[in-house]
């Protein structure tokens, strides 16, 4: 049996999970902030400036802002802030391609002589490279269509402000 | 989602798998109609036997048992698989086999259970079959142990691809109404000469698969060998280039949401308390979970999971495991070690009198050496993605052992193994690590509470922190040498024994009297294998102290070892032909040292010397030649790529590798404080090899890794005469 335990000590987890049938653990306590698609309602109360009195334009916003997450790592979009890896994203709806003074666009961008609207974005999100070869927006393609819609949303509000 | 798709798992290259198929092929029965569906279900496709699979454009596949984790293997198998198919290796493709029961593997459980079995040689395919029960039951489905080429590969991959040829062949004679010897083979193709005859494999695939099982497979001979022992370039390097290769962190699955963790620090902790009041509000928070032994918080993002995971207050239960510190655990080693004092402790193993010839001695040496717990630190960090719906459970990653993930995960489900459907993908770092199934049960327990799918991802710290451990250990030597300088007693106690049993044991020295021993020393911390296990910290147990008999013996390192091997010709070839690489004897520069080293492991013969440049603040290891003895090699790229990334991992362990407790948790996080060896800290590697036994192959991922830290221990001895007894170097100044 001297080898038997040698499996038992290469495997712990194994040799227990093949003897026990009882389920791992549940929750001690499970706090559900909000169901994954729903807005975060308590902070787009707190923070969207034209909530009163227009739920129904701030959920979707809201609900942009949220799946704007994934962006943020190379976006900002606050007025004053400077662009990061990517340009800053205010008030970019609207304006033509490679606006900002404070970023180095790649030339492919620069003469592309897009202006974004809607659907510009909404093409340019969903394959960056293929819609504008040699942009150095390598990262962040947005393959989900509800997704977009909801990024442009948010990204019009705030050029709207 | 729900049913497993052979489709899916080969276009995209997400896999699962395990092993076998000798015993399924050559026993009573054929099983095709069972995996046909699941393996063989593209237009003009047949499945000839568990692990072949012909196309109708002819493409050969090499179902393979076990996964891929950087080592390379699945190559060398599809290239024993092929050689002994006859199949043209441009239409060779390999992929994982299914984590199904009926992939387990055999041979491995006989590897493990029964390795010094001697059957006759005539019974040699059929034997595998009466393991095949007791691995499934023991979820025998890893990769791990050295073990894919040596133990899968020349037992069961050969004999597949040797039985699938002879089908063929049988096939081809029925159909041309020939005599089957008069039938060749070769790219892929039957022939027969004296019609002119000639058609790919495809042709006879379908009537091949039809054949009765050949009961003993002609396996050919090295001479015959086209792809075995070919540097074959490896089937995974252009997905890991272009950036396509999917590994167990890459999953993606519609509505996926993330799931950051942080598990009680200290072992064994429940979670008492948790204020998740600021990460209530953080942007993408979803859900805040107390699991008891961990936090998690799930999100629309991974970061903003870890973000909000930061800002959580915790308290946790007290433990026994607390109050221990480093030290104190090493001194509580020294407490146990003490009480067992000259006789105590488990025997391991003993011949003649080690007591005796110790006391009568004419030159007696005894040292203590301790080494560090260690980390996997694998590049990518734990992960598993899970969803847990509507009474089934599909997950996702990286494992060792898929098929026993696929039982952890239904455990923690609490399904019906049925009911899970486990998909693994390319693993970045096994190391042994991804054996263990904490990442896998944490993630389903997520998922089974949000109910929609989680990817929980590991923070590095997280990684670190509560890895399964090397474990940290002390080993005491007492060795006697005769008037002329000989060797005649060997005393070793150690802590702990966990993997392989033979790791502390030195029968290939010739040493009239030894006895090893060891004691178990109780932790809270949890034990992982670690590349090459216990030999890691034995290998350099065992030749530092050799070097310090050859010191007191008065003799060279090289020359001392010679004597005590010179009755075995393959450990002495090893022996010699790593000295002559080294050009042992010749005059280094000032301040440079050179030190040997020979363990055998995983039934593969490794001998490393290395050069060190000490004329620095810290050790520089300048040059290592390997000289490697693994049966016969397979991939000899693949091979001597193993024995230079066993010691880019020996290395980093010797120079860097230490997990220390403070009040019972463990006090490093990241790589600032767990070091890795850096590029220019790379010594040139020299590998040679010699193939020493066709018949009995040895392994290669983890036999190149325990003589590097003696070798280079040891030459920092002949380069400063400091012998240093403790590892990591970082501990020791050498100013």
């Amino acid at each position: 049996m001297r080898n038997l335990s040698a499996i038992l000590a290469v495997l712990p987890a194994l040799a227990l999970a093949a003897c026990s049938s009882d389920p791992a653990p549940e929750p001690v306590e499970q706090i559900i902030v909000r169901e994954p698609g729903a807005p975060p309602v308590q902070q787009a109360a707190a923070e969207e400036p034209a909530v009163s009195g227009e739920n129904d334009e701030a959920a979707p916003i809201a609900a942009g802002k949220s799946a704007f997450a994934i962006c943020s790592g190379c976006h900002v979009v606050d007025a004053d802030a400077s662009s990061t890896a990517g340009p800053n994203l205010h008030a970019s709806v609207g304006s033509p391609a490679g606006a900002r003074e404070d970023f180095a666009y790649s030339e492919a961008l620069k003469s592309s002589g897009i202006t974004w609207t809607e659907a510009e974005l909404d093409a340019y999100i969903a394959d960056p490279a293929g819609k504008v070869p040699g942009t150095t927006m390598v990262a962040g393609a947005v393959q989900d269509a509800e997704q977009r819609k909801a990024i442009i949303t948010y990204l019009t509000s705030l050029s709207a402000t | 989602m729900g049913k497993w798709s052979r489709r899916a798992f080969i276009g995209a290259g997400v896999v699962a798998g395990s092993a076998l198929v000798v015993g399924v092929a050559v026993r009573p029965g054929n099983p095709n109609d069972e995996l046909k569906p699941l393996l063989a279900d593209a237009e003009g496709e047949e499945l000839i036997n568990a692990w072949v699979k012909v196309g109708a454009d002819n493409v050969v596949t090499a179902i393979v048992p076990h996964v891929e984790m950087g080592q390379g293997a699945l190559t060398a198998l599809g290239q024993m698989l092929a050689d002994e198919m006859d199949a043209d290796w441009a239409g060779v493709q390999v992929v994982e086999a299914p984590a199904i029961d009926q992939y387990v593997s055999d041979s491995i459980g006989r590897e493990f259970i029964a390795p010094n079995l001697q059957v006759p040689e005539f019974f040699e395919p059929t034997v595998a079959g009466g393991f095949l029960e007791l691995a499934q039951a023991m979820s025998l489905q890893i990769t791990g142990g050295s073990y894919s080429v040596r133990g899968t590969g020349q037992r069961a991959m050969r004999t597949a691809g040797a039985a699938a040829r002879e089908m063929l062949i049988a096939a081809a004679a029925s159909e041309w109404n020939v005599p089957e010897g008069e039938i060749t083979t070769a790219n892929s193709m039957v022939s027969h000469a004296k019609s002119g005859k000639s058609e790919p494999y495809a042709k006879f695939a379908a009537a091949a698969a039809e054949q009765s099982l050949p009961a003993k497979p002609k396996l050919k001979s090295p001479d015959k060998y086209t792809l075995m022992g070919k540097p074959i370039a490896r089937t995974d390097i252009p997905a890991k280039v272009d950036g396509t290769a999917d590994f167990g962190i890459d999953a993606k699955v519609p509505g996926m949401k993330y799931a950051a963790v942080k598990a009680a620090p200290v072992v064994g902790a429940q979670v008492e308390s948790m204020d998740a009041t600021a990460a209530k509000s953080m942007p993408g928070v979803l859900q805040i979970l107390n699991m008891g032994d961990f936090v998690a918080v799930v999100a629309d993002g991974y970061w903003q999971a870890q973000q909000a995971l930061n800002t959580i207050g915790t308290k946790y239960s007290k433990t026994e495991g607390d109050k221990l510190d480093q030290a104190a655990l090493f001194t509580r080693y020294d407490e146990y070690l003490d009480e067992a004092g000259a006789d105590g402790g488990d025997t391991e193993t003993e011949e003649g009198d080690a007591a005796d010839a110790f006391a009568n001695a004419a030159t007696k040496v005894e040292a203590e050496y301790k080494v560090p717990f260690l980390a996997h630190a694998t590049m990518e960090p734990m992960n598993c993605t899970a969803w847990v719906r509507d009474g089934k459970c599909d997950v996702w990653s990286g494992h060792q052992s898929p098929l026993g993930a696929r039982k952890a995960a239904a455990k923690a489900a609490g399904l019906d193994f049925e009911d899970v459907t486990y998909h693994n993908a390319y693993l970045g770092g096994g190391f042994g690590r991804r054996s263990e199934n904490d990442n896998i049960e944490m993630a389903v327990r997520i998922a089974k509470a949000t109910q929609y799918p989680v990817k929980m991802i590991w923070s590095r710290e997280e990684d670190t922190m509560q890895d399964h451990y090397r474990p940290s250990a002390t080993s005491r030597f007492q060795g006697g040498l005769d008037k002329d300088g000989k060797a005649v007693a060997w005393s070793n106690i150690h802590t702990h024994l966990f993997d392989p049993q033979e790791a502390p044991t030195v029968p290939y020295y010739n040493i009239a009297n030894h006895k090893i021993r060891k004691v178990d020393v109780p932790t809270h911390l949890r034990f992982g294998p670690w590349r090459s296990v216990d030999h890691s910290q034995h290998g350099f147990f065992i030749e530092s102290f050799v070097d310090e008999m050859a010191v007191a013996a008065g003799k060279d390192g090289y020359a001392f070892r010679r004597e005590l091997l010179k009755d075995s010709k393959r450990h002495l070839a090893i022996l010699d032909k790593a000295a002559e690489m080294s050009g042992w004897g010749n005059t280094l520069p000032e301040g440079h040292g050179r030190g040997i080293a020979f363990v055998p492991s995983f039934g593969s013969v490794i001998a490393q010397v290395a050069e060190v440049d000490m004329t620095g603040a810290k050790p520089k290891v300048k040059k290592v030649y390997v000289a490697a003895d693994a049966g016969f090699v397979v991939n000899p790229d693949g091979f001597t790529a193993q024995m230079e990334s066993a010691i880019v991992y020996g290395l980093t362990a010797t120079l860097y590798g230490e997990i220390s407790l403070k009040d019972g948790a463990v006090q490093q996080s990241n790589f600032h404080d767990y070091q890795m060896l850096r590029i220019n800290e790379m010594p040139e590697v020299v590998v040679e090899i010699i193939n020493g036994d066709h018949k009995r192959l040895g392994g290669g991922g983890e036999p190149g890794l325990p003589p590097i830290a003696p070798a280079v221990t040891n030459a920092i001895f002949a380069a400063t005469g400091k012998r240093v007894r403790e590892l990591p170097l970082s501990k020791t100044s050498f100013a």
